[in-house]
């Protein structure tokens, strides 16, 4: 008897392609949405529940999930078909009639402190005058919204965030940084993010967290992973350095 | 002049955009490894072209594989892709090998590097992994881990003396490879299609060259542009080493071992990965062919390779 459900979500059909030998990727869809979202979480959640044999790992993207595995297990693991993709993307198939039950799964929430402005927010004047907002609602605008994680990607731990307010666009600077610090909080087009490592980058940077984004020594290296959701806090100075330990 | 310690690299942490990272050249890792009694993914050092020095403090048994430089000591070859023993006070000299870039070196029992998310290997990116998260330089000292597996142990003994000594055995890599190492099977990638038909027959058919911008993250290819019809947007998706992107000015970007884990650029094809090593051992200027091959072969290709390794590791097993 299966248990009862109170809220399931069932997975919609996904095509499936190679990507690499040891690669599979399952496209839900075209587009940037929460229910995309949603559906490749909740299937990554059941083929972790109910892995093949040389199943290795996952990458969530927006529209994606892309399947991992070792071919040679893979080729002599008694699943059905013939080539190593005929195998792994029939089981894969099969994991499609599972049901989930929604109201037990959801992402972690993560408060990220952040110190708007000054030198910590080189852009946000260049910001205030391309949205016609001032800093004050800029970053009222910016830290009041519930932030989605999409994906991790580009650089280690770095998240792609969905849901920033429309009003906040501003395209991304004509000469980018050789070096935008990690902990950088930047805008580009209708995109909002963190700079987990110093890299260079050409986002418009509104302010500073003292929260480290990647940390190679922590069990979880990336703060955040996709499925979680993100607040940003207003600091003050003060704050930020109690933070940071000094 | 780029070195560092690598092993076959991560796969745990994708989710997370840490990269595979690994050996570029992971069949001459192997060999070098294999040669010494080793396991395959132990550390080894991945030289990049020559211009390496290091002296042995202790005596111990080394073997390299690859093609960006031989390893000499006063001015006389070692012997690639077998079991050398070294005396201890040896200088060794790497001497650039024209024929390709990368060269491995396996010590018996694996350098001993701290493991760093389930892995030895460098990624410099990000600082962490390998030696100090970092390439090696003058002045570093690299220890081997004592603890050598029965192969290793039984080939020491039969080389140990006070001089340079060799096996009469190697692993050939050459009979591994295809004859010709400038032309690199593919298969088509999910955005094969979104490009004019002119644009795909010239890429199956014509040549291109490694960039001067290439490195460990991945190769510009410098060759006839490529058109795109499909104006779609593409969303940033999962990406693997032998990617071969479209830029937005129609140039080919061929990703390699520290490759992003997700990308946003049309994908026209994947090598297979049994000619990653061949990518690897290519130079800025070198001029390469793809041709097309089903992913079914690339498959086929894989499952062989990895039995002819599986068959040498049993082989020397089996004598020592």
């Amino acid at each position: 008897m299966e248990a009862e459900i109170s809220n399931p979500l069932i997975i919609k059909n996904f095509e499936i392609y190679s990507l690499s030998e040891q690669a599979v990727t399952l496209s839900f869809g075209k587009e940037i949405s929460e229910v995309l979202a949603q559906q490749i979480r909740c299937f990554n959640h059941i083929l972790h529940q109910n892995p093949f044999k040389g199943f290795k790992t996952t990458v969530p993207a927006y529209a994606t999930l892309t399947v991992f595995f070792d071919p040679i297990i893979v080729f002599s693991a008694d699943l059905e078909g013939i080539s190593i993709f005929e195998k792994v993307s029939t089981f894969l198939n099969k994991l499609k009639t599972f049901k989930i039950d929604l109201s037990n799964y959801k992402g972690e929430t993560i408060t990220i402190p952040v110190y708007y402005g000054g030198d910590f927010g080189p852009d946000l004047d260049e910001v205030s005058l391309h949205t016609k907002l001032s800093k004050e609602e800029i970053i009222k605008i910016h830290s009041s919204v519930t932030y989605k994680v999409y994906m991790i990607g580009f650089v280690p731990g770095f998240p792609y965030l969905g849901g920033m307010d429309n009003r906040l666009t501003t395209p991304r600077k004509t000469h980018p940084r050789a070096i935008v610090p990690a902990g950088a909080v930047g805008i580009a087009g209708e995109q909002t993010g963190v700079y987990p490592l110093d890299t260079p980058g050409g986002w418009q940077i509104i302010g500073q967290t003292p929260a480290i984004l990647f940390d190679a020594k922590r069990e979880q290296p990336s703060l955040l992973k996709a499925g979680d959701e993100v607040v940003f806090k207003p600091i003050t100075l003060k704050e930020f350095d109690h933070l940071l330990g000094k | 002049m780029l070195s560092s310690i690598q092993d076959l690299g991560r796969m745990d942490y994708l989710d997370q955009a840490i990269p595979v990272s690994g050996a570029m050249d992971q069949l001459s890792a192997r060999i070098a490894n294999k040669a010494v009694g080793n396991s395959d993914s132990d550390a080894v050092i991945e030289f990049t072209y020559a211009a390496a020095e290091f002296k042995a403090e202790t005596e111990i048994l080394i073997a390299y594989a690859g093609d960006g430089a031989t390893l000499s000591v006063n001015g006389e070859k070692l012997q690639a892709e077998r079991p050398i023993f070294i005396p201890s006070e040896t200088v060794i000299k790497l001497v650039n090998n024209p024929d390709g870039a990368r060269t491995y070196l396996a010590v018996a029992g694996g350098w001993n590097v701290p493991e760093v998310l389930g892995s030895n290997s460098t990624y410099l990116t990000a600082g962490f992994g390998g030696y100090g998260g970092r390439t090696l330089k003058a002045g570093d000292h690299l220890k081997s881990f004592l603890n050598l597996s029965e192969s290793s142990s039984i080939i020491l003994r039969e080389l140990k003396g006070d001089k340079i000594k060799y096996l009469s055995w190697n692993i050939p890599k050459a009979l591994l490879l295809p004859q010709d190492r400038k032309t690199i099977r593919v298969f088509p990638a999910k955005e094969f299609t979104w490009f004019d038909s002119q644009s795909i027959i010239g890429f199956l058919s014509d040549s291109f060259s490694i960039g001067l911008n290439s490195n460990r993250m991945g190769y510009h290819l410098e060759g006839n542009k490529i058109n795109r019809v499909e104006k779609d947007e593409l969303l940033s998706t999962a990406v693997f080493p032998g990617t071969i992107q479209v830029t937005g000015s129609g140039n080919l970007v061929l990703l390699m071992a520290d490759c992003q884990t997700t990308g946003g650029y049309p994908r026209i094809a994947q090598v297979a990965s049994v000619d990653l090593p061949l990518c690897a051992q290519l130079k800025p200027g070198n001029s390469i062919r793809f041709s097309e091959i089903s992913k079914e072969e690339a498959e086929f290709l894989y499952i062989e390779r990895e039995k002819e390794l599986a068959r040498l590791t049993l082989a020397i097993n089996s004598r020592f």
